[in-house]
C-alpha cells in the first residue's frame, strides 16, 4: 500500500474488480447505544457513513455526547461480484487469480469496533477488520483470511461557548489521513464506501495509499459553524505506534514506510440554512515514501496531494440528499532508484523502450449523488475519472518495437495497460434497501468507460474497458 | 519525528484542553445530574435546536420563547416514551432518558428565555386561507381558530405551547400526526380540532404561523 505509485500499480493488478475489503469504518451501533438515538440522527437517511449536520458535531466533539456505553460493535458484509467478461485470449491469464470468486456469493469482511465515550472530553473508535480472502496460498491457491487495524480515531476534544461564539477545539490521533474528516466528499468517507464495491485501481497516495500505515497527530478546530481548520503530521507507524498497524508489517512488505514527520492540512467553510448544509474545502498532505519499504534509506519518491471538495446536504424528514465532489492533484517526483530506470518489459535496455519517468502528475475527480426515502429505500450515481501523466512504469503491456503487431514476453493482459497512462473513468449506479436501520442491501452498477489509459484494446490483448463492467450485489449488517 | 516529540505533542495537545475535564460546565454527559442544565443546552441540544433556540433545519423545532411548561412537559414525554411520533423517538427518547426532572425545568428555562428571531415569511400563496384558519378557523367544519389557545400572536400560554414563527414544515408534520394517529396522546384535544383539516389547510396555516412573530 502507497509504497510507490509503480508498486501501488503492480499491487492494483485486479485493477478495480478488487475487493476492497478493508480501510473503511461505519455506523458505530456502540454510538447509538451512547446516545439512544436511531442511526439517522447522524448518517444522512441512516446510509451510513454519510453524516448529517449533527452527525460531524458529534465526530467533531470526540464522539462524547451521550453517556458512556458498553463501547463494542460489530459489522460484517456478505457480497457477490460479477464482471462481465473474465475471459482473455492471453494463454498465460489466470482467471481465478484475477477474478477470485468472481460469480459467488461471499462472507467477505467483518469488522470489531471498540468505539465511544471515555471522558466528558475524550473519546474515538478503534476498528478492527477481518478480511475472510486476504490472500492466496501460492502452492495451492487456497484463500485463507487475516485480521489487520482498520481505521483509528481517537480524540480529546473541548468547546467553549457562549452567545455569538461557538468554538471546538481537539486533537485527534489516527492513522489513516482524512479518515478525521467529518464530510463525505473526502476519500476516506466519500467513494466505494461499500467493502468490495468497484473504485479506481489507482489514486493519489491520499487517497487511503497511507490507511494503516502511518500514525499522525492533529490539532483542530471549528469556528461558529463556519470554520474548520487542521494541521496534523504523520509518521510511520512502527514501534510504539505499531498498534495502530497491526497486521501491516514490513516482514510481509506490504506496509508504506514514510520518512519523518508528513504535514497535512484542511480547510473548510460550511453554512447551513433551512434544511440545506453546504461546504467547500480544500486539503492536501506531503509525504516522502520510501520506495523499499524493507529497505528505509536513500532517496524518497515524494508526494505532494492537493485537493478542493464540496458537499451539499438536503435533510428533511423523510427526504434525505447528499451531493459531493472532489478534485485531488498529486504531484510525485520519484526516488533516484525509481526514476530513470529501464521499462519493466526492457529489463536490461536492450529494445530501447522508454525509460521511467522522473515525476508524474495524477489527478482524480469524484463525485456522487445519493438519496434515501425515509431512511428506508435509496439511489445514488457516482463518477469517478482519473488521469494522469503516462509513464513506462505503468506500461504492463507492450508491443515489441523489432516485431511490430507482436506483444512483449510478460505482457499482463486484463490488468495491463498498453499506454501507461492510468485514465480510468466509470459510473456507478445503486439502489439499497434497508430493512432495519443496522442492515442494508445494495445493488451496484459498475460501467468503465476508460481502464488503464484506454477505451478499447488498453492491455493489447484486446480487452476493452467496458469488458469491466461489474454487478456488485451486497448485504451490509452490523449490530 | 522521534516518537518522543510525537508524544510529547499529544501531552501538550491533551494539557491545552485538560482543564475541561475537570468541570460539567463543558459536559456532553446526558446521565449526570450534576451537569448544569445550560451546558446540556449549549453543547447538546444547540447542536439541532440552535444555540439560542432558533433552529436553522425545520427537521427541528424552534424552541426559543416556548412555554417553559410545554418544554418540560414534551422532555418529561419523550423521556417515558409518552411522545412517540418518530422524529421524537428517532432524535429525542435517547437523549432524554436519564435527565433529572431539575435539568428538564432547567432546559426548559434556558429555552423559554431565548428570543425568539423572525422565521423565513410563509408562503404568499397560502396568506388570505392561513391567516384565515387561524384567526377565525372553519366554521362550516368545526374546526376553531388556532388563536383561541395559541394566543392572537400565537405565543402560547402555560395551557398551550408558542406555535409564531415555528417552521411550516414542522407544523404540517405534526398537525398530521394529531390528525391520523395516537402518538401525542397528551395533545390528544388536537385531534379533533385537526380533524376536519386537509392537508392544503394545514400548509396553508403552517405558513402563516412560520410568519408569525
Amino acid at each position: 500500500m502507497g509504497i510507490s505509485r509503480t508498486t501501488r500499480i503492480a499491487a492494483a493488478a485486479l485493477a478495480a474488480t478488487v475487493a476492497l475489503t478493508a480501510g473503511y469504518a461505519y455506523a458505530v451501533p456502540a454510538f447509538n447505544r451512547q446516545t439512544g438515538q436511531n442511526c439517522v440522527a447522524c448518517h444522512a437517511g441512516g446510509q451510513y457513513p454519510d453524516l448529517t449536520p449533527y452527525g460531524r458535531l458529534f465526530k467533531l466533539t470526540g464522539y462524547t455526547i451521550g453517556e458512556r456505553a458498553i463501547p463494542l460493535a460489530g459489522m460484517a458484509v456478505a457480497s457477490y461480484n460479477k464482471t462481465k467478461d473474465t475471459g482473455s485470449p492471453d494463454p498465460a491469464f489466470d482467471k481465478a487469480a484475477t477474478f477470485p470468486k468472481d460469480g459467488n456469493l461471499i462472507f467477505q469482511t467483518a469488522s470489531l469496533f471498540l468505539a465511544g465515550k471515555v471522558t466528558d472530553n475524550v473519546g474515538g473508535f478503534v476498528q478492527i477488520t477481518y478480511g475472510n480472502y486476504d490472500s492466496q496460498s501460492p502452492s495451492d491457491s487456497h484463500w485463507t483470511g487475516h485480521t489487520s487495524s482498520d481505521n483509528l480515531d481517537v480524540r480529546i476534544v473541548d468547546r467553549f461557548i457562549r452567545p455569538g461564539s461557538d468554538l471546538i477545539v481537539g486533537a485527534t490521533l489516527n492513522n489513516n489521513p482524512m479518515v478525521q474528516d467529518p464530510w463525505n466528499s473526502v476519500p476516506a468517507w466519500g467513494y466505494n464506501v461499500v467493502p468490495g464495491s468497484s473504485g479506481p485501481a489507482v489514486t493519489p497516495l491520499i487517497a487511503g495509499g497511507l490507511a494503516q500505515n502511518v500514525a499522525g497527530a492533529g490539532g483542530y478546530l471549528y469556528w461558529n459553524k463556519t470554520l474548520y481548520a487542521e494541521l496534523a503530521g504523520y509518521r510511520t507507524a512502527n514501534g510504539i505506534w505499531s498498534f495502530m498497524s497491526q497486521g501491516f508489517n514490513n516482514d510481509i512488505g506490504n506496509m508504506a514506510f514514510v520518512k519523518g514527520y508528513n504535514p497535512y492540512w484542511r480547510f473548510a467553510l460550511t453554512h447551513d440554512w433551512g434544511p440545506h448544509s453546504a461546504m467547500v474545502g480544500t486539503f492536501g498532505m506531503n509525504a516522502k515514501v520510501y520506495p523499499d519499504s524493507l529497505d528505509p534509506t536513500g532517496s524518497t519518491n515524494n508526494y505532494r496531494d492537493t485537493g478542493i471538495d464540496a458537499q451539499y446536504q438536503y435533510l428533511l424528514d423523510p427526504h434525505a440528499l447528499t451531493v459531493t465532489a472532489s478534485y485531488i492533484r498529486e504531484r510525485v517526483n520519484y526516488a533516484d532508484s525509481v526514476a530513470g530506470q529501464f521499462h519493466p518489459l526492457d529489463p536490461d535496455g536492450t529494445l530501447g523502450l522508454p525509460l521511467t519517468n522522473s515525476s508524474d502528475t495524477l489527478r482524480m475527480f469524484r463525485a456522487k449523488a445519493s438519496y434515501v426515502y425515509y431512511a428506508r429505500y435509496g439511489g445514488g450515481l457516482s463518477f469517478f475519472d482519473i488521469s494522469g501523466s503516462s509513464n513506462a512504469a505503468l506500461q504492463t503491456s507492450a508491443f515489441d518495437p523489432s516485431n511490430p503487431g507482436t506483444l512483449l514476453d510478460g505482457s499482463q493482459s486484463v490488468s495491463g495497460s498498453l499506454s501507461g497512462s492510468p485514465a480510468t473513468r466509470a459510473w456507478t449506479g445503486e439502489i439499497f434497501w434497508l430493512p432495519v436501520q443496522y442492515a442494508r442491501v445494495g445493488l451496484q452498477y459498475t460501467m468503465f468507460d476508460k481502464f488503464n489509459g484506454g477505451r478499447s484494446n488498453y492491455d493489447g490483448f484486446g480487452r476493452n474497458a467496458r469488458d469491466n463492467n461489474t454487478v456488485f450485489l451486497y448485504l451490509w449488517a452490523s449490530y | 519525528m522521534k516518537s518522543t516529540s510525537l508524544s510529547l505533542a499529544l501531552a501538550v495537545a491533551a494539557l491545552s484542553v485538560a482543564p475541561g475535564c475537570a468541570t460539567t460546565e463543558r459536559s456532553r454527559t446526558l446521565n449526570n445530574p450534576a451537569v448544569p442544565a445550560v451546558a446540556m443546552a449549549q453543547q447538546v441540544c444547540s447542536n439541532c435546536h440552535g444555540l439560542d433556540g432558533n433552529s436553522t433545519s425545520p427537521n427541528f423545532p424552534r424552541l426559543a420563547a416556548q412555554q417553559p411548561e410545554y418544554l418540560a412537559s414534551q422532555l418529561t414525554q419523550f423521556r417515558n416514551h409518552g411522545r412517540s411520533d418518530p422524529a421524537g423517538f428517532v432524535y429525542m427518547w435517547g437523549l432524554s432518558r436519564h435527565l433529572s426532572d431539575d435539568q428538564i425545568k432547567g432546559l426548559a428555562a434556558y429555552f423559554a428565555g431565548q428570543a425568539a428571531v423572525a422565521n423565513a415569511p410563509g408562503d404568499g400563496r397560502y396568506a388570505t386561507q392561513g391567516k384565515s384558519i387561524f384567526e377565525t378557523g372553519i366554521p362550516a367544519n368545526s374546526v376553531p381558530a388556532c388563536g383561541v389557545c395559541h394566543g392572537a400572536e400565537g405565543h402560547g400560554t402555560a395551557a398551550f405551547p408558542r406555535i409564531a414563527g415555528q417552521h411550516a414544515d414542522y407544523v404540517v408534520k405534526q398537525l398530521v400526526i394529531f390528525q391520523q394517529t395516537e402518538q401525542r396522546p397528551q395533545g390528544a384535544v388536537m385531534k379533533t380540532i385537526t380533524h376536519a383539516l386537509t392537508k392544503e389547510d394545514m400548509r396553508a396555516v403552517a405558513s402563516y404561523v412560520q410568519g408569525l412573530r
